[in-house]
């Protein structure tokens, strides 16, 4: 069940995308509505991190088209704010936590001047948001897996964007920091930002989203989290109808298969 | 030339050739060092032995080629290889199954052996040229001349400049590539001047420290340099200092030996001051952490004393009795001999007086063994009452965090609870 959308912030067309010629995401095709908290939601492996990966452009795709606030990324790069999942980079960096802070403050254009009074202020002010000013100076190596969390979530505060994706933000999180991450997203929210989150909970999703994204490789259903959270597209997403599909993605690979007719 | 070379000459500079070879040592290990740092911290430390191993057979062609010893030649052959080592290793890891480590490997020794067998053709050829060729394995700097430094030189600040003009970029793309692409920044870009920059800062060593050791000019300094800071900046200068000073050092060092090679002189004192800053660096340090291990044993020892000294006075009424050491070894099982250095360092500290073989608190010490005693008495309320701890599993706990609480915590401690009477084992707190 894929529910389209008029003026879609986020839009997928035939989406297809492999790693060393396995595809791990199949014709994937959806709208998403602005303003919104939207959960991709799957198992293991089945390609979450990957669809927000693509949509920044940080992997490249075999097929399909995507557009962002109706246009392409180069065009709106500065409306959108990618937070990478918190194990991608390694922590053992010398810099602090303003310094991660404020690399949200860089934009291609001012890289080479010296960072302004008040981007210093937004990243406090940013830091202020998710706890984290009374660490501003401590050196990242020594924060603890919720506050790398935090770090990274006021980088991508400092960025000001309008469109957030985020991978796991709520990895490895105690549950007070969870909803201090929540309430934090739903204020953003007010603000009339749209938040995409890949999350594993089932239980919490209902509750954090509006919108989900049920994805197993293949897009299984793209609508309100009434509508998508039924037991038979629940189970279509984790049961074992997709073991077919994964075969097919293996027998493409060992054959090197094109996957598409050029 | 060398063997009439005494050290005053060197130190003074008094030769023009000891001035061309002390500043390109330090241009060139400078520029290794800070460049270093960024290849460290994107992991790519083997990468960099790789391409030092990896330059070798470009010299040799760049003199077949050339027919010459002219340091340009030379350099463009060994960039070229070293580029092309880093581009398979690539290639490698990305379109097959061979992990980056095994790569990296197998490039190494095939990039080198080739570079052996090009030496030993071109040594066999007779061709006059090429005596001296064979120092680029393990360098030898008192050969530098003035136009050798112009090339090594000019590279070299090349290097430097680049790393201050692209600092925010290389940090960057340093520790989070992703982000980095996010934000627009052509990272390809950035990461090619990186993977450019290192290559040509471990051909323009090839002189001073030969092919074999280069990767240590540029991974060590950086290493050490991480020792003694968190600032990515600060590590960048220390780095640079660091390996100026050593590059000089050691090419001064093998001045005084004639025919010996400045290379691993030179690694010999970068390692020397790894493993200084290994022991000593503040900090990180192994002995900064020996000594605040000991600090911290220390003042436990004399939180206990106190502690001691107070609840016997709290037994007899009277804080101010004469306590002999085995009065207070009654109360707390100290070791005698730990006790006793405890009690000492307490009357240095003016906490209590020795009157013949006993001990007497000062008012300051009473002082402090009734704080320590309140903070230990008030951790355990706060256990039980907030973390919800069995009263009878306390104690052990609130042994360790008094000696921790900073008077902002104790004041914290005493406003949550509201200075209560007692503690869960009825004990009076004493405010
Ligand atoms: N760089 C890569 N090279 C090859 N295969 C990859 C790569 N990254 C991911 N994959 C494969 O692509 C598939 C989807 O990966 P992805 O990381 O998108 O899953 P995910 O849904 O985010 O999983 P998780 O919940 O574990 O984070 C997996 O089968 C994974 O093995
Ligand atoms: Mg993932």
């Amino acid at each position: 069940m894929i529910i389209h959308v008029e003026n879609p912030i986020v839009e997928v067309h035939d989406l297809t995308v492999s790693y060393n010629s396995k595809p791990v995401l199949w014709n994937v095709d959806f709208t998403l509505p602005v303003g919104q908290m939207i959960g991709i939601i799957g198992p293991n492996g089945a390609g979450k991190s990957t669809l927000l990966k693509s949509l920044m452009d940080l992997v490249p795709t075999s097929s399909g088209f995507i557009k962002l606030f109706n246009d392409d990324l180069d065009k709106v790069r500065h409306k959108i704010s990618y937070v990478p999942q918190r194990e991608s980079v390694d922590w053992d960096f010398p810099a602090s936590v303003m310094d991660v802070a404020l690399m949200g403050r860089y934009k291609p254009k001012n890289i080479f001047g010296r960072f302004t009074k008040e981007d210093k202020e937004i990243a406090a002010d940013c830091l202020k948001r998710v706890n984290m000013l009374d660490y501003a100076n401590r050196q990242i190596s020594q924060l603890s897996g919720g506050q790398q969390q935090r770090a990274f979530l006021a980088r991508a505060l400092a960025q000001q964007a309008d469109l957030y994706l985020m991978d796991e933000p709520f990895a490895g999180v105690d549950a007070a920091t969870e909803k201090s991450i929540v309430d934090l997203f739903l204020s953003m929210k007010k603000e009339g930002k749209t938040i995409l989150v890949v999350h594993h909970d089932l239980q919490s999703a209902i509750d954090y989203f509006n919108w989900v994204l049920l994805i197993n490789t293949r897009l299984v259903a793209s609508g309100p989290v009434k509508e998508v959270f039924t037991t038979e597209l629940l189970q279509e997403t984790y049961g074992g109808q997709l073991t077919l599909l994964s075969k097919i993605g293996d027998l493409i690979k060992e054959k090197q298969f094109p996957m598409r007719e050029q | 030339m060398n063997e009439h070379l005494n050290i005053l000459d060197f130190i003074l500079l008094r030769e023009a050739n000891v001035r061309y070879v002390v500043l390109g040592t330090m241009l060139l290990s400078v520029a290794s060092s800070v460049i270093g740092c960024f290849a460290l911290l994107r992991k790519r430390a083997l990468v960099v032995d790789s391409i030092s191993h990896s330059v070798l057979p470009g010299i040799c062609l760049g003199f077949i080629l050339s027919g010459t010893k002219d340091p340009l030649f030379l350099i463009v052959g060994a960039v070229i290889t070293g580029w092309l080592s880093v581009y398979f290793i690539d290639i490698i890891t990305r379109y097959s199954k061979i992990k980056a480590d095994t790569a990296i490997g197998l490039n190494l020794s095939l990039f080198f052996a080739i570079g052996v067998l090009l030496l030993t053709v071109i040594q066999n050829s007779g061709n006059p040229n090429q005596a001296g060729l064979s120092d680029y394995l393990f360098g030898k700097a008192a050969a530098i001349v003035l136009s050798d430094l112009y090339v090594f030189g000019s590279l070299a600040v090349i290097i430097i400049l680049a790393v201050v003009v692209f600092f925010k970029q290389f940090t960057l793309v340093s520790f989070d590539l992703h982000f980095a692409k996010t934000i627009g920044l052509p990272i390809k870009f950035y990461e090619f001047l990186l993977s450019i920059l290192t290559v040509i800062a471990v051909a323009i060593g090839i002189q001073t420290v030969g092919v074999v050791l280069m990767a240590a000019m540029l991974i060590t300094p950086a290493a050490t340099a991480k020792y003694w800071t968190n600032d990515l900046r600060k590590m960048v200068v220390i780095a640079a200092v660091i390996g100026a000073l050593s590059g000089v050092v050691g090419v001064f060092i093998s001045y005084l030996f004639a025919n010996m090679p400045t290379g691993p002189w030179i690694v010999l004192i970068f390692s020397m001051v790894a493993v200084f800053s290994i022991v000593f660096a503040p900090e990180k340090g192994i002995f900064a952490k020996y000594f605040r291990q000991k600090k911290n044993k220390k003042k436990m020892l004399e939180d206990n004393i106190l502690k001691a000294f107070y609840k016997l006075g709290e037994h007899d009424g009277d804080f101010f009795k004469k306590r002999s050491a085995e009065e207070l070894i009654m109360a707390r099982k100290f070791k005698r001999s730990l006790l006793l250095k405890g009690l000492r360092s307490l009357r240095k500290l003016n906490l209590l007086t020795k009157v013949n073989d006993s001990f007497v608190l000062s008012r300051d010490g009473m002082a402090a063994g009734a704080r320590i005693t309140k903070i230990h008495r008030l951790w355990e309320i706060y256990l039980t009452k907030y973390l919800r701890v069995a009263d009878d599993h306390v104690h052990d706990d609130a042994e360790t965090i008094e000696h921790i609480i900073t008077p902002d915590l104790e004041k914290r401690l005493e406003d949550l609870l509201q200075y209560p009477q007692e503690d869960p084992h009825n004990k009076q707190i004493p405010y």
